[in-house]
C-alpha cells in the first residue's frame, strides 16, 4: 500500500449521488482541443452524414489516429478559431437512431490487429501516455499501463457507479489492453478502505492500493509511486469508463460511445448521474437543472449570459476543468460537470475581516474553526463559500512552503516551476519534469498565495520539451 | 456596497492608460485593492482559489507583531520613567511609548512607500504589499531615540538597494528591515551602539545598557534576573525586550503556517548548541539557553530569519538556514566583543548564502531522484 501524506481534499457540496434520466439530445460536439497538441486534418465536410465510428479527423502527423463521430447524423457546423483552428464539429443526430452500431469483427489475440481494431473504430484515443499526456503512437511500447480506478478531486462521480452492471465489458476491456501492450504490467490503483469488489476480481493486472488525501488518485501520484518515468520512457494510462467501451466494443460486437456523466456541484440543482453519449449537448440538462436559466441551446458565446446568472459551469472538476462557454458539453476524457457560483464580488477591506466563510487551505482565516473541516460531514460545509474569485492579485513567488504541502513528489516544485518558466530544459528534467503533468501542480495553484498560474507554467515547459523531442 | 465598487470603477476609467492622471494609476490600483478585495475571477486553471493572498498573508505576520509591540510601547515609556526615577501608571508609560513609535512609524511608512509607488508605477505593476510589514519592522528594531532623519534615509536605502534594485518584492535576497538597521549600524553606528542610547531620554547617571552589552563586557553580576528577561523589563528596542510578546507572535505564524517552523526551531537550536559550547569552553560566562533571552535572538528567529524571500526555499535547506544563523549569531556575539548584536549580521549573512544552500538541495535532488528511479527500475525488473 502507498501512503500519499501531502495533499488536500477539498470538499464542497453537491456531489452526485442518484441516478437520473437518459439524455441523448440532438446536438452533439467533438471537440479537437480535447486532445492535447493534436493537429487535426479534417476528414468530413459540412453536410456530410455520419455514422457512429465514421472518422471525423485525424492525426495529422499520424493518419491512423482518428477521432469518430459518436452519433449517427449529419455534421451541422465545422466552428475555427483563432487562426483558423477548429473548435468544434458539431453533429446533428438523426432522430430515433440507435445509440450504438453492430460491427463486423473477428476474435484475435493478435496485438497488431487488436491495435489495428482499436484505431480504426476510433477507440485508441482513449489512452493516454505520460510524460505530456497525448495520445501515444501506436508503434511505441508502454513501460506500464495505468488506470486509477478512484478519482479523489473535488465531488468526483463515484466509479462504482459509472461501472454498475458493465463487469464483463470492464474485464474484456481489460483482457484486450493486456493483449495490446503485451510484456509490460497492467496497474489497477485503487483507495484502500473503499468497497473495491467490483477491481479486485481483475485478472492480469496488478492490484496496487493507495491511501490519503487528493492527489492519491491522479495517475501521476501512482506514476510516481510505482513506476518513476526517465528519460525516453512512456507509460500509458486510461479512465475505467472507456476500458469498458473498449470491452462493449470487442464483446457485444457493437460500436457505442455510451458514457455516465457526474453532474456534480454546489450550484447543481439537483446532482446526480447521467447516462449520454460522448459530445452530448448539455444545456438542455444544465438548464433543466436550475431554477433560473436563459441557457441558450443555438451555438453562440454566451459567457455574458452565464455570468448574469452567477453560476460558472465547468467540464471537469473545480481544479482542472474548463469553462464551457460554447459547447456545453463534457471533454473526451472527462466524465463530471461542476457547477460553481461566479465570483467577483467586493468586499470592503477583506483581507482585514475574521473571514468566518471563506475557504482556506491557511489558517489565516477563522473558518479553520468551523469543525467541517475535521469531521467531514459533507452537508455542513455549505457554510464555507467556493466561488470563482481569484482572492487576490498576481504576485511574485513569496511563499516558499505552500507548495510542498500539498504536492506529494519527490520533486521540489518550486524549483521546477521555475526551471519551466526560463525554460531551462536541463534543469526541468533533472528535476523531474517527465513524471508530472499540470493537473498535478493543480493543488499548488489553488493554495498559492500570490496566485500564480502553475498548471500554465507546467504545460507549456512540457509543451517545450514535446516540441524539442 | 455598490457605490463604493461603482466609485472605484469610475475614478479606474479616470486613470487608464492615455489620461492625464495615469501616472497615478499603480496608486489608485494599491488603494483600491486595499480597500476592496479584487474582483477578478479565475480565468484558466484551477476555477476556485484559496481565500488566503499576499495581504492577508502581511497582516497575520503584522498581527503576530502586535504582542511584541505594545509590550515593547509601554516597556519604552517604563525605561525612561524608570532611568529618571519617576513612578508613573501603565497609561502614561505606555502613552510615552507610543508617542515615541508613532513618529517613527508615519516616517518609515512615508519614505518608503514613496519609493515603492515611484517604482511600481514606472514599471508598471501593482505595489507590492511586502513593504507593510517591512515598514512595520524597521520602528521595532531601531533604538526609541533615533533621529527620524537616519530612520528615513535608512529605509530609503534599504528599499531602494535591499528590494528595487533586484526587481521589488519577491526579488530582493536581503531581508529589507534588517539592512536598514545595518544600514543604520554601520553608517551612524553612534546613534544605535553604547550604552546611552536604548533608553528614551535615560538620565545621564543612569547607565542604559542593554543585559547583552552587560554580558559582552563581563559584567554578569548585574545582569537582570532571567525572569526580567524573559518578560522583557530591560533597555532595547521596541520589538526586542519581551520573549514572551515575540512567542505568543510565533505561536500564531506556526499556527497560520505563515511563517516556517523549521527555521524558528532550528535557529534556536544553533544558538542554544554554539551557546552551550562556549559556555563550556570558557569562552562565555553565561549558559547557553540564556543566549536566547539577550538582545534581538528570538526577535531575529521569529520575524526575520522566517521571511520566506530570503530564507531558503527548500525544505531541508530551510533547517540548515537556520541552525548556521543561530550559531553565527553567538559566534559573532562571543568572539567579536564590537558587534554586539550577531543576529542581525548572522541573519543578513545567511540570506547571502541561501541561494547557495537551495543550490546544494536541489543537487542533492536531483541525484536522490536519480538514483530512485534506478532502484524502482532494479525493482520492477526483477521482482519485489
Amino acid at each position: 500500500m502507498y501512503r500519499i501524506r501531502r495533499g488536500l481534499d477539498i470538499k464542497m457540496t453537491g456531489s452526485a449521488r442518484q441516478m437520473l434520466e437518459q439524455h441523448t439530445p440532438h446536438t452533439y460536439y467533438v471537440c479537437p482541443p480535447d486532445f492535447r497538441w493534436l493537429k487535426p486534418k479534417l476528414l468530413v465536410n459540412e453536410g456530410d452524414s455520419v455514422k457512429i465510428g465514421t472518422p471525423l479527423f485525424c492525426r495529422k502527423e499520424d493518419e491512423r489516429i482518428v477521432v469518430v463521430a459518436p452519433v449517427e447524423g449529419t455534421v451541422r457546423a465545422i466552428v475555427r478559431g483563432e487562426k483558423r483552428a477548429i473548435e468544434a464539429i458539431i453533429i446533428d443526430r438523426k432522430d430515433n437512431s440507435e445509440t450504438s452500431r453492430p460491427v463486423d469483427i473477428s476474435e484475435t489475440n493478435d496485438a497488431n490487429s487488436l491495435k489495428q481494431m482499436l484505431l480504426a473504430n476510433g477507440l485508441w484515443p482513449f489512452l493516454r501516455q505520460r510524460p505530456f499526456s497525448v495520445i501515444p503512437s501506436p508503434d511505441s511500447q508502454p513501460k506500464a499501463l495505468f488506470i486509477s480506478c478512484f478519482d479523489s478531486s473535488p465531488l468526483a462521480p463515484d466509479y462504482k457507479i459509472l461501472l454498475k452492471g458493465k463487469k464483463d465489458e470492464w474485464e474484456k476491456g481489460i483482457c484486450i489492453l493486456k493483449q495490446v501492450i503485451g510484456p509490460s504490467p497492467i496497474h489497477l490503483c485503487l483507495r484502500k478502505g473503499d468497497d473495491n469488489t467490483f477491481f479486485e476480481s481483475t485478472e492480469n493486472v496488478d492490484i496496487q492500493y493507495f491511501k490519503g488525501p487528493h492527489p492519491a488518485g491522479n495517475v501521476g501520484t501512482q506514476i510516481h509511486r510505482i513506476a518513476p518515468i526517465d528519460k525516453g520512457e512512456t507509460v500509458w494510462y486510461i479512465h475505467p469508463q472507456d476500458v469498458v467501451t473498449i470491452g462493449r466494443f470487442f464483446l457485444r460486437k457493437e460500436l457505442s460511445f455510451e458514457k455516465t456523466i457526474a453532474l456534480t456541484g454546489p450550484k447543481m440543482e439537483q446532482p446526480g448521474y447521467i447516462s449520454t453519449i460522448y459530445g452530448a449537448d448539455l444545456s438542455e440538462i444544465l438548464k433543466n437543472n436550475n431554477v433560473v436559466s436563459h441557457f441558450s441551446r443555438r451555438h453562440r458565446r454566451h459567457d455574458a449570459t452565464l455570468r448574469a446568472e452567477n453560476i460558472r459551469y465547468i467540464a471537469g472538476n473545480v481544479l482542472t476543468g474548463k469553462q464551457m462557454t460554447e459547447f456545453n458539453a463534457t471533454h473526451f476524457y472527462d466524465s463530471q460537470v461542476t457547477a460553481i457560483a461566479e465570483g467577483g464580488e467586493r468586499e470592503i477591506i477583506g483581507w482585514l475581516l475574521p473571514g468566518l466563510r471563506k475557504w482556506s487551505f491557511s489558517h489565516t482565516y477563522l473558518s479553520w474553526l468551523y469543525p467541517s473541516q475535521f469531521t467531514n460531514k459533507e452537508n455542513n460545509s455549505n457554510f464555507l463559500i467556493y466561488n470563482t474569485s481569484l482572492n487576490g492579485g498576481r504576485r511574485t513567488f513569496m511563499m516558499t512552503d505552500v507548495y510542498d504541502k500539498v504536492f506529494p513528489f519527490s520533486i521540489i516544485p518550486l524549483s521546477l516551476l521555475k526551471a519551466c518558466l526560463t525554460q531551462d530544459i536541463e534543469q526541468m528534467e533533472e528535476l523531474g519534469i517527465y513524471e508530472v503533468d499540470d493537473e498535478d501542480f493543480a493543488l499548488c495553484e489553488v493554495v498559492c498565495p500570490s496566485k500564480m498560474e502553475c498548471q500554465q507554467i507546467i504545460r507549456d515547459g512540457l509543451f517545450l520539451l514535446y516540441h524539442n523531442a | 456596497m455598490e457605490f463604493f465598487t461603482n466609485l472605484s470603477d469610475k475614478i479606474g476609467k479616470k486613470l487608464e492608460k492615455g489620461r492625464p492622471f495615469h501616472f497615478l494609476y499603480s496608486t489608485y490600483d494599491a488603494l483600491d485593492s486595499f480597500l476592496l478585495t479584487p474582483k477578478t475571477i479565475t480565468t484558466s486553471g484551477s476555477h476556485i482559489r484559496d481565500a488566503v493572498d499576499m495581504k492577508r498573508i502581511m497582516i497575520t505576520v503584522m498581527i503576530a507583531l502586535f504582542p511584541a509591540l505594545l509590550f515593547g510601547m509601554w516597556n519604552v515609556g517604563h525605561q525612561h520613567f524608570l532611568s529618571i526615577g519617576e513612578d508613573t501608571t501603565i497609561w502614561q508609560s505606555f502613552g510615552y511609548g507610543f508617542l515615541k513609535w508613532l513618529p517613527l512609524v508615519i516616517v518609515t511608512y512615508g519614505s518608503g512607500l514613496l519609493v515603492e509607488a515611484i517604482f511600481a508605477q514606472v514599471r508598471g505593476h501593482q505595489i507590492a504589499e511586502g513593504f507593510f510589514v517591512t515598514g512595520f519592522l524597521i520602528p521595532m528594531i531601531m533604538p526609541p531615540d533615533v533621529p527620524l532623519w537616519i530612520v528615513s534615509v535608512a529605509t530609503i536605502f534599504a528599499v531602494l538597494f535591499g528590494k528595487e534594485v533586484f526587481g521589488g518584492t519577491g526579488y530582493n535576497f536581503l531581508n529589507p528591515a534588517l539592512l536598514a538597521r545595518a544600514f543604520v549600524f554601520f553608517a551612524y553606528p553612534s546613534v544605535i551602539s553604547g550604552d546611552a542610547v536604548w533608553i528614551s531620554q535615560s538620565a545621564d547617571v543612569i547607565s542604559g545598557a542593554t543585559p547583552l552589552s552587560l554580558v559582552m563586557n563581563g559584567s554578569t553580576s548585574v545582569l537582570p534576573s532571567n525572569w526580567s528577561l524573559f518578560i522583557g523589563t530591560i533597555p532595547g528596542s521596541f520589538g526586542e525586550t519581551s520573549k514572551i510578546a515575540i512567542l505568543l507572535g510565533a505561536i500564531l505564524l506556526i499556527y497560520t503556517q505563515v511563517a516556517s517552523w523549521k527555521i524558528m526551531i532550528s535557529v534556536i537550536i544553533g544558538g542554544l548548541l554554539t551557546g552551550t559550547i562556549f559556555h563550556a569552553t570558557g569562552a562565555c560566562p553565561i549558559l547557553g539557553w540564556q543566549h536566547l533571552l539577550l538582545g534581538g535572538f528570538l526577535f531575529g528567529a521569529v520575524f526575520m530569519a522566517t521571511d520566506p524571500v530570503t530564507a531558503t526555499h527548500t525544505q531541508s535547506g530551510k533547517y540548515i538556514y537556520g541552525f548556521l544563523i543561530g550559531a553565527i549569531a553567538i559566534v559573532i556575539r562571543v568572539l567579536n566583543k564590537g558587534y554586539p548584536e550577531g543576529m542581525m549580521l548572522a541573519i543578513l549573512l545567511m540570506n547571502i548564502f541561501a541561494p547557495l544552500i537551495d543550490y546544494c538541495v536541489i543537487q542533492l535532488n536531483i541525484r536522490h531522484r536519480k538514483k530512485r528511479i534506478l532502484r524502482k527500475k532494479i525493482q520492477s525488473h526483477f521482482g519485489k
